[in-house]
Parts: structure tokens; C-alpha cells; sequence
């Protein structure tokens, strides 16, 4: 009875190592694989789709030999004194409209022209812009955030005023400079959540009297994806002013500063990326929205808003002499 | 206790002489094709990983969906984020078995039929094709070509750019295999 039962275990336990030594094999195969998988810090793409938000930029660029040709259309006011249902619903005013081209130098590098109406008494704008893609975020969080660079110089064709209180009178060439640095944090949390933060440098060579000629301020913006194509944009600009210049400027011309929130929905569609967005910010141009923004959601003072941009590649498809059976 | 002991010594002799055997490719190379009359489109990845057991014939490939390489970078990007899914499947994995009985320590050039199961944007089908193996003093180099029909594995295009992807690509592989240093 015992020697039986010893057979019994022997048995089983035979047969167990046989298990054993069968899926040994077939995980075994598998590890090798792993093992031999090349190991690096993988980069996070496509943060976001566009290399803007609503009104800000995002931490992506162009890349090498592509050209972005990209239109935006601010309408004027929905609501409020200046809308309503005779200038149907600020259809019927563009407060600006920017055209611009942007082309990848390299992978990291973009440079850029604008041309853009300008929503101020500052109009008639050309911007030149550089956009530096610094770091990108890596998927195992060696790098756990993207930062890129952004700079830009605006020239206003606007003739020069003769009042002199105007911010408008321009003396020379120089004083119709003005210049935006931007560093761009973003990071993208999930498939479906990336969002920025942007510290924002904003000088303009002249102003009107006691307009601050330089300006700080802080932008955060997110995008979250509805569908793969589709997703919900919204960004913020909080500038930092300085307390009596502010009142001194609100007072003189009744006015009030806010602070820019869009928001939009943006549309993809292989090649174009398309955004239909509200915003209370009348101008378009980094320059000019920051600092300039005198229009506010609470009184009726948002807009209708779309861009529409179109990537063309000038790379060189690639020989397709390795598929002769092609037909 | 004796034979348990003996059975375990026999198992893991088995085992380790199994593992010597095994033959890894670790730059194999995959491309595929899509042609339309609109546009050619083609992808190549150097970075997919192979093993191959030739005692057992098992073979499996494996590739990082985002290590393939477009000629339009635009293109890479919108494979990863709206075809191939790459964060929710980020390889694509080939394992399968050399249907033919070849005895792959002799030098020679075979033409073989390998078939198995592919796992593309998370859909599993069964494949065939016939793939080249030459075998050189313990080095293998293999090459294969096969059709996938996207459809097949649930990858969805677009109607605006149905025009632009064709419904089947081909795709190529070519991996050289050296033997596992232990």
C-alpha cells in the first residue's frame, strides 16, 4: 500500500515537472525576447496636435522640412453693448485676423512669419518667431516634462499718431518694436490629458504713457481628447501688473484689464487641424493679447473664433525599389 | 528521492541545453507598404526583436509600434496616435512555428512555410507565408513578406483620408539571428 502510493507521487510529481519544463520552454522564449528589446528613454509625441492652443502656444514645433500655413479669425463681440443681434452676433466685425507660415528647420528648431490686422490701435502687424523645442518629456519620466522656447518680434505698419498721448506715437522704426519670450512647460499626463504652463515675457518698446513697457504674466492651457480627432482646448493668461500704473490706465480711459480665457474645440483631420473657440481676448498676437485685453466673458465681450491649419511636407518620399512585386 | 532527484537534474539539463539553443535577432527589420493611386506610404522599423528555437522551430517577433520610421513625420505621428493606438498597444507581436520539418544546424538555403498568430492593435489572427531561411555555421538570416488587411485588426480610417490608405499593406520581414551567448 505505501510503495503504491510513493509510485503515485512519483507520478504526479513527474508529470508536474513535465508541466514545469514545458512552459519553462515557452517563457523562456519570451524572456530572450525581453531581454534583447533595446533599452532608452523613449520621447513622448504628439502632445498636442497644433503648435497652438486657443490663444497660446503649445511645446510643439514643425518638424524638419514641413511648412505650417496657418490662419486665425477673431470675430467681434457675441454679446454685450457692441453685439447682439445687429452686427449678428460680431459676424458681421473681425477684431483680427492672423495669416502666418511656419517651417521646421530642423526637428527642434521652427522659425515663422505672420502678418497679422492687430486688434489695438497697434496695427498692421509682421511677426517674426522662433520656436525651440528644448526638452521632451520621455515615457519612463527621465524626463518627465517637455519645455520649449519661444520668441517672437512684432514690427507695427501702423502710421504713427501725433497725439502724443496715443500709444501710438512713434518716433522711429525702433519704438515699433515689441518682443514676447516664452518658456513652455507641458506635459502630457495620459493619452487624452496634456497641458502647459508658460511663463511669459512681454516688452513692447513703446506704450502709451504709464502702460507698462514690460510685462510678466503666466499662461496655463490644457487639452483634453474627446475622440481621437477631436478634443477640447482651453487656455488662461494671468499678467501681472503693476497696481498703480493699472488704475492710472483704467482710469484715463475707462477701461478695465482682464485676463484672456479661450476655450475651443479642435478637429483633426490627417493634415488639417481645424479650432472653433470662444475667447474675450479681441487680438490674436501674443504681444498684444497679453497686455491688451480690455474685453471681458462677464460683460457679453467674447467672440467667435476659428483657425484652420494646413502641414505640407517637403521630404522626399524614399525610393520604393525595395518593393518590386509593387504593382 | 534518488529518482526525484535524477528527474530534476534531467529536467533542468534539458532546459539549460534548450536555452543555448536559441538564436536572437535583435535589429530585425520590418516595413510595410501601402499603396493607393493616390499616395505610397511606407514604414520600416530596425529596432523589432526576434527569437528563434530551431529545435523547436518556435519563433517569435516583437517591434515597438512607435520605432517605425515614415518618411513624413506627420504621417509617424498620426499612425501612432490614430491607427496603431500606440499607447493603448504598443507592440505588435508575431509568435508562430516553422510548419516543415528542417533540420536548421545544417548550412543551406530553405524555403520554409511559418505559421502562426499575429497581434496587431490588440486583434489576434491566425497567418501563414513562406519565409527564406539560410542557415550559415549556427547563423540563420530569414525573410518573409505577407499581407495584413487593416480592416482585419480593427484599425479604422477615416473616410477624408480613405483615399490615401489602402486596405491591405505589405508587410516585409528580414531578421539575421545569431546564436544566444551565454
Amino acid at each position: 500500500m505505501k510503495k503504491q502510493l510513493t509510485s503515485v507521487k512519483n507520478i504526479v510529481l513527474l508529470v508536474l515537472l513535465l508541466f514545469t519544463l514545458k512552459s519553462f520552454g515557452q517563457t523562456d522564449l519570451e524572456k530572450e525576447l525581453d531581454n534583447a528589446k533595446p533599452k532608452g528613454h523613449e520621447k513622448v509625441k504628439s502632445t498636442f496636435k497644433s503648435t497652438k492652443l486657443v490663444n497660446g502656444q503649445t511645446n510643439e514645433t514643425i518638424y524638419k522640412n514641413e511648412l505650417d500655413f496657418r490662419v486665425d479669425h477673431r470675430f467681434g463681440d457675441i454679446a454685450g453693448s457692441n453685439g447682439g443681434i445687429r452686427p449678428f452676433f460680431g459676424l458681421d466685425n473681425a477684431s483680427d485676423v492672423r495669416i502666418g507660415f511656419q517651417y521646421g528647420l530642423s526637428d527642434r528648431l521652427t522659425v515663422g512669419f505672420a502678418r497679422d490686422k492687430g486688434a489695438t490701435d497697434v496695427r498692421q502687424l509682421y511677426e517674426l518667431n522662433l520656436k525651440y523645442r528644448l526638452l521632451e518629456q520621455t515615457t519612463d519620466n527621465y524626463i518627465p516634462f517637455a519645455v520649449t522656447l519661444f520668441g517672437s518680434a512684432t514690427a507695427a505698419g501702423v502710421q504713427a499718431s501725433t497725439d502724443l498721448t496715443s500709444d501710438i506715437a512713434y518716433t522711429d522704426f525702433n519704438s515699433r518694436l515689441n518682443y514676447v519670450s516664452q518658456i513652455i512647460f507641458a506635459r502630457k499626463f495620459s493619452p487624452s490629458l496634456s497641458v502647459t504652463l508658460t511663463p511669459t515675457y512681454v516688452h513692447r518698446n513703446f506704450t502709451a504713457f504709464r502702460d507698462q513697457n514690460d510685462l510678466f504674466a503666466m499662461g496655463a492651457g490644457a487639452r483634453a481628447k474627446l475622440t481621437n480627432h477631436m478634443s477640447l482646448i482651453v487656455d488662461y493668461f494671468l499678467s501681472f501688473r503693476n497696481s498703480g500704473d493699472k488704475d492710472y490706465i483704467q482710469q484715463l480711459n475707462g477701461t478695465k484689464f482682464y485676463n484672456p480665457l479661450g476655450v475651443g474645440l479642435e478637429i483633426e483631420t490627417g493634415g488639417h487641424v481645424f479650432d472653433i473657440n470662444f475667447t474675450n481676448a479681441t487680438a490674436i498676437d501674443e504681444m498684444q493679447f497679453i497686455p491688451s485685453t480690455t474685453t471681458s466673458w462677464l460683460k457679453g465681450q467674447y467672440r467667435w473664433g476659428f483657425s484652420i491649419s494646413r502641414r505640407f511636407s517637403f521630404n522626399k518620399d524614399k525610393k520604393k525599389d525595395q518593393y518590386p512585386e509593387k504593382k | 528521492m534518488k529518482k526525484l532527484l535524477f528527474i530534476l537534474y534531467a529536467t533542468l539539463i534539458g532546459y539549460s541545453a534548450q536555452a543555448q539553443g536559441i538564436l536572437i535577432s535583435r535589429n530585425a527589420s520590418l516595413s510595410f507598404f501601402s499603396s493607393t493611386p493616390v499616395e505610397d506610404i511606407e514604414a520600416k522599423s530596425n529596432q523589432a526583436t526576434s527569437v528563434l528555437d530551431p529545435k523547436t522551430r518556435d519563433i517569435i517577433f516583437k517591434v515597438s509600434n512607435t520605432t517605425f520610421e515614415f518618411p513624413k513625420k506627420l504621417m509617424q505621428e498620426h499612425f501612432n496616435e490614430e491607427y496603431i493606438e500606440s499607447d493603448k498597444f504598443p507592440y505588435s507581436e508575431f509568435k508562430g512555428k516553422i510548419k516543415d520539418e528542417v533540420d536548421l544546424s545544417k548550412n543551406g538555403t530553405y524555403t520554409v512555410t511559418v505559421a502562426g498568430t499575429l497581434n496587431l492593435h490588440g486583434v489576434t489572427k491566425p497567418y501563414e507565408t513562406k519565409a527564406t531561411l539560410i542557415v550559415n555555421n549556427g547563423s540563420i538570416s530569414a525573410k518573409a513578406t505577407f499581407r495584413v488587411k487593416i480592416a482585419d485588426h480593427d484599425i479604422k480610417v477615416p473616410s477624408i483620408v480613405f483615399k490615401h490608405i489602402a486596405e491591405s499593406v505589405d508587410v516585409r520581414v528580414a531578421a539575421d539571428y545569431q546564436p544566444k551567448k551565454s
